[in-house]
């Protein structure tokens, strides 16, 4: 594919360090005095460890500052961080949480623009214009791929096909028939779109040149595949629904990591063991402190991504400092075809039933290039039935109630007792056979 | 009436294999045997000489059993027999949900084991038509 480099916010995206880094000192500032005046929960962990706003004085200061995981978003569920009053809130959306609940995030409108703004850069990055069409099959609604996607089409001025996600014959007439030059969704339903269009001789109907990817791991010989069969430049984009949605980070035409938008999301990599800054080019947790965000901005938040730091001028101009590939999670998520997935979550959903079903074990597996989910459950003399009928019920209503609390479909396998290995401390409950 | 033992085991190589093995171990004697199959699982179900004491050993190694009610009836070796059992029963409405025959009975005639929801009027329907049924003692 011929190729011109483009870069929407040189400014910003070329900046020198120094630059960069008294911007983000002025921001954090800035955010550290916000949230310490307006969140209740910063300001009580900023009293406990003894820190007051004034000991924030540019970003070499971060470490003095308290994490936010997880935990604390699903303990101030739903609206508990935030630092605008809520009427200033225009949006919301979620992703799963460990358990039952949701986590929950909120934005003023000033924050989606920021959104839009940072994916649109990425969408340049692609390679992309306002002459652009973008079919974005990505879910449209609580997930952020659609929307984020959507919000970014609108701030670079192309025009957004809201397919969301599924029907894939569909997929494939609207491809053709509005003429898409890009498209974004999952790595793994790009794919799965790819053999559908190349099974059906559609390939060289369509005007695709971009594809932009994210929300599940995926290994470069994927992006490969994908770029062959659909004869397109195939990007990988970054983002998480605690900090803004896809566009935290994306990839550029050299494919070497992931740029971050440090202007707005200044990134930390901590060796998961000590909490000490790693080295560049060190794997570590990726943490995040969003300097911009004005719903509900979150102060060194634990992604448990972990990932390695390269702060090297990139071939593409940018200075912007690029992670690498994920190289796994300090926690037991998994990505199924783009939600996340605990395996606590299923554990709630087992015990939640009559029959109570403690011992499960999850194997993940990709058949057809879309991830399977089984869950193979213990059978227990409690509920053995003689009848394969009633058997093949408990199968139904076990799925059901996972897919309710996952929103995504498991294959129910039935396994004899004591068959799933039992640990002293803390159980393997997921086997992802995925090459990722 | 004849006491059966359904065992859960998944389909993969020697896991009914298990079963027997262990039902050796035990000193059990098997007298039928069927086992019923699905994509990823089986219900092997066994008439065996001491129900309970194998369905104790059987628990302790780990298994999943249920005994259950059976009706096991003497067929007579000759063609059209099993016919004439199973007309016997359609005629008198009762519903077989499965049905399997005895492993071997040396000297003596052949018994078909099934299953139904209505023991009773099965019970009636055939000793009325002079068909033998077998107890756990005769076998």
């Amino acid at each position: 594919m011929e190729w011109q480099e483009r870069i929407r916010q040189p400014e910003i995206e070329c900046m020198s360090r120094d630059e960069m880094i008294a911007l983000q000192s002025e921001r954090l500032v800035k955010q550290v005095a916000n949230v310490y005046e307006h969140v209740a929960f910063y300001n009580r962990k900023m009293k406990e460890l003894g820190v007051e706003p004034g000991d924030i004085r540019g970003i070499e200061d971060i470490h003095k500052l308290p994490f936010t995981t997880k935990e604390d978003l699903r303990d101030n569920y739903p609206f508990g961080l935030l630092a605008v009053p809520k009427s200033k809130v225009a949006r919301v959306q979620g992703t799963s949480g460990t358990t039952g609940k949701l986590t929950l995030a909120s934005y003023t409108k000033h924050d989606t623009e920021i959104w839009g703004e940072c994916v649109a850069r990425g969408l340049t990055m692609a390679g992309l214009t306002e002459e652009d069409i973008i079919h974005v099959c990505y879910g449209y609604g609580l997930f952020t791929g659609g929307l984020g996607l959507d919000f970014g089409a609108r701030e670079l001025g192309a025009l957004a096909i809201p397919m969301s996600a599924g029907n894939t014959k569909r997929q494939m007439m609207c491809l053709e028939d509005f003429g898409a030059t890009a498209m974004a969704c999952t790595p793994s339903y790009a794919l799965h779109l790819a053999e559908a269009l190349e099974d059906a001789g559609l390939v060289d109907r369509l005007k695709l040149k971009a594809g932009i990817f994210g929300a599940e791991p995926w290994t470069v010989e994927m992006r490969m595949e994908i770029e062959r069969k659909l004869k397109i430049n195939a990007f990988d984009i970054y983002g998480l629904c605690e900090i803004l949605g896809p566009g935290v980070a994306m990839e550029c035409i050299h494919h070497s990591g992931l740029h971050i938008y440090e202007d707005h999301f200044l990134p930390e990599i901590l060796d998961p063991a000590t909490d000490k800054p790693a080295a560049d080019g060190e794997t570590g947790e990726l943490i995040f402190t969003t300097l911009t965000k004005e719903a509900m901005p979150l102060i060194r938040y634990r992604t448990k991504d972990l990932t390695s730091m390269d702060r090297s001028t990139c071939a593409c101009g940018r200075t912007l400092p690029r992670i690498s590939k994920f190289k796994g999670r300090t926690d037991d998520m998994k990505v199924i075809r783009g939600v996340n997935v605990f395996p606590t979550q299923i554990e709630t959903a087992l015990l939640s039933i009559d029959e109570a079903l403690p011992h499960y074990l999850l194997i993940v597996d990709r058949e057809n290039n879309l991830d399977v989910l089984t869950v193979m459950v213990e059978v227990d003399e409690r509920y053995f039935s003689d009848e394969i009928r009633k058997l093949d019920d408990l199968k139904k209503k076990i799925g059901n109630v996972i897919k309710q609390a996952i929103g995504v479909s498991v294959k129910v396998k039935l396994v004899e007792p004591k068959s799933i290995e039992r640990s002293e401390g803390k159980a393997k409950r997921v086997i992802d056979n995925r090459k990722l | 009436m004849i006491k059966q033992l359904s065992v859960f085991v998944e389909n993969r190589p020697g896991s009914l294999m298990d079963v027997t093995n262990a039902l050796t171990e035990a000193h059990i004697n098997i007298r039928a045997v069927a086992s019923f199959d699905t994509p990823e699982f089986a219900i092997l179900r066994l008439v065996v000489d001491k129900a309970e004491d194998a369905k104790s050993y059987l628990t302790s190694k780990g298994f999943v059993v249920r005994v259950h009610d059976v009706m096991g009836v003497e067929l007579i070796d000759q063609k059209g027999n099993l016919n004439h059992m199973l007309k016997i029963l359609a005629d008198g409405e009762i519903s077989i949900n499965y049905i399997y025959s005895f492993v071997i009975r040396a000297e003596k005639a052949p018994v078909m084991v099934f299953s139904t929801d209505d023991y009773e009027q099965a019970e009636q329907i055939l000793k009325g038509a002079g068909v033998k049924i077998i107890e756990d003692s005769e076998l």
